[in-house]
């Protein structure tokens, strides 16, 4: 007989080799090759910090680095926002139709980015709904949805804010919401109530949250190469053009060290806030 | 005030829904139009629908992104649900560990996972770019999104059921395919459906892989950079509805008890 711990490991052990072998390690590769050079197309393993020194040295490179934290920034907070209400209200005032409205919200995410975005295209572009009915009634088109960061932001929120909303769902889903009522009945008025019980209660789901929306913006391209028009690229679009027409695998890998180590932070400073995930609403249910 | 917060609340989710909706049955509504910038009064035609028929490789895209969506998914479930029962019914303090190695892909970009991949297979495995190295890059984030989805539905599983059969003589194997597997497999083709679903619309990791070989995403890619054109908006809406029709099939399974998913509460 094996015991409980061989047994776990062996259901989970194909699925973790596989992980390793095929996600873990070629992140490994990443950092390695990042040490490197390209010539022709090929990496040479000639050992060197160049590919740093040009990704923090050139202002350009930062720059794109900024704009895209400042959009993941503001998509997640946006989202987070947005979220909040929405998921509460289905969570507490859902009934036998929570699965559906929970559902309705993240299906979309399965048609995947481009389609997404070639949908969104025909809402906001310069010949979207939106500008051809303004034109149509005689109004100004609105130039800020017609490849711009303002459309790429809106991009964005739309690809990602449903992450937001499952994962602070979820986290309702184990809360009690007499806790609200207890703090009500004691004197605490509707946003004393929230800022004291729900929000800290339910941290780990905001968190989850926010990670899940900021760390796929951080790293999008595809938003921005269709609605974010000329001054739109982000760093995501810059890592892209690496792998494409340049062939400069070997900077193409500093940036991708880069953006990991980045999101990394991000994460490990969000999840600050949550000290103890079992109280702050992340449990999993003794079977 | 307490109105008025639930009143705000339920604005908020109508505007949501329409936000998350409106762009899609709008480009449906224009993929059954003749003009397409502004399609009103409507004027219904399929000319749209009839290029797409006629598009150089659409029936390769279709055949090739089917395979990569279809043989991830059967990666994904197969090591999700694996994993799922190893930390859900042995309580070991492995736990933990395995379940966070498991959800880590839900924390990379898809970029990165798109261009490691593409590195590592070409420059340490020396494998080429093609269906197959597609779907084990796509089948790295669908794994941890299968084993999100079967772990939930398995928390509330009751293990005294293989436990019992155990105990009147059926082998390992056996209690699995007899007991457990007829009782979770609604999870299981939950998983699978999703992770399908995923890979076979994903572009940001397959790009990477997949090379010259067209997939459904990939053509897509290659038509929007010169504006919409009239084959993708048939795409789109073919994509779109037979992706809520099957979500709305599962979902009446369900419902329906067709498909019944029988746990202990």
């Amino acid at each position: 007989m094996i015991g409980p711990v061989a047994k776990t490991l062996l259901l989970a052990l194909p699925g973790l080799s596989f992980l390793v072998v095929f996600l873990f390690m070629p992140l490994v590769s990443i950092v390695i090759f990042s040490f490197w050079r390209t010539e022709s197309y090929e990496l040479i393993a000639d050992w060197n910090i160049d590919n740093y020194a040009t990704l923090f040295s050139d202002v350009t490179y930062l720059t794109f680095l900024v704009r895209s934290l400042v959009m993941a920034t503001a998509v997640t907070l946006t989202s987070l926002l947005y979220a909040w209400p929405v998921a509460y209200l289905i969570a507490k005032h859902g009934g036998r139709y929570r699965l559906v409205l929970i559902l309705l919200t993240a299906a979309p995410f399965l048609t995947g980015e481009i389609l997404r975005v070639t949908a969104l295209q025909q809402i906001l572009g310069p010949i979207g709904l939106i500008n051809m009915a303004l034109g149509h009634f005689g109004l100004a088109p609105i130039r800020a949805l017609m490849y711009s960061n303002v459309a790429s932001w809106i991009g964005l929120t739309y690809l990602w804010m449903p992450f937001m909303v499952l994962a602070i769902y979820l986290s309702l889903l184990n809360f009690d919401f007499q806790l609200m009522e207890v703090a009500k009945v004691n004197g605490a008025r509707v946003w004393r109530a929230f800022f004291e019980v729900a929000w800290p209660l339910n941290m780990a789901g905001t968190v989850i949250g926010c990670v899940l929306v900021f760390i796929p913006t951080l790293g999008s391209s595809l938003t921005s190469q269709f609605l974010g028009g000329p001054n739109g690229a982000l760093y995501g679009n810059i890592l892209a053009h690496q792998f494409g027409a340049t062939g400069t695998w070997a900077f193409g890998s500093a940036m991708g060290v880069l953006l990991f180590a980045v999101s990394l932070a991000v994460t490990l400073v969000l999840a600050r806030a949550v000290r103890d995930f079992r109280r702050a609403g992340i449990t999993i249910k003794e079977g | 005030m307490r109105q008025t917060v639930f009143g705000l609340q339920v604005v908020m989710l109508i505007g949501l829904y329409l936000f998350l909706y409106a762009p899609i049955f709008y480009i449906i509504y224009v993929s059954f139009q003749t003009n397409n910038i502004w399609p009103f009064p409507p004027d219904f035609s399929l000319h749209h629908y009839q290029s797409l028929l006629g598009l150089r490789d659409f029936h390769a895209a279709l055949f090739n992104s089917v395979i990569i969506g279809g043989a991830t998914a059967v990666l994904s479930a197969l090591f999700a649900t694996m994993a799922a029962i190893g930390v859900l019914r042995y309580r070991t303090r492995w736990r933990a560990t395995v379940a966070g190695l498991y959800l880590a892909p839900l924390f990379i970009a898809h970029i990165l996972i798109g261009i490691a991949s593409l590195i590592f297979n070409k420059s340490v495995l020396g494998l080429p770019g093609n269906l197959g190295s597609a779907v084990i890059a796509n089948a790295t984030y669908a794994t941890a999104f299968a084993f999100l989805i079967v772990l939930a539905q398995l928390a509330r599983y009751d293990w005294r059921l293989d436990e019992a059969a155990m105990v009147f003589g059926a082998s390992p194997v056996g209690t699995f395919r007899e007991v457990t597997l007829p009782l979770i497999w609604p999870s299981v083709l939950g998983a699978a459906i999703v992770s399908f679903l995923m890979a076979f619309n994903n572009l940001e990791v397959t790009f990477y892989q997949v090379g010259a070989t067209p997939t459904l995403p990939t053509l897509a890619w290659g038509e929007l950079r010169h504006g919409i054109s009239e084959e993708l908006y048939a795409l789109t809406s073919l994509i779109n509805g037979a992706v809520f029709l099957l979500l709305a099939m599962l979902y009446g399974l369900l419902r329906s008890g067709v498909l019944r998913v029988e746990y202990r509460d």
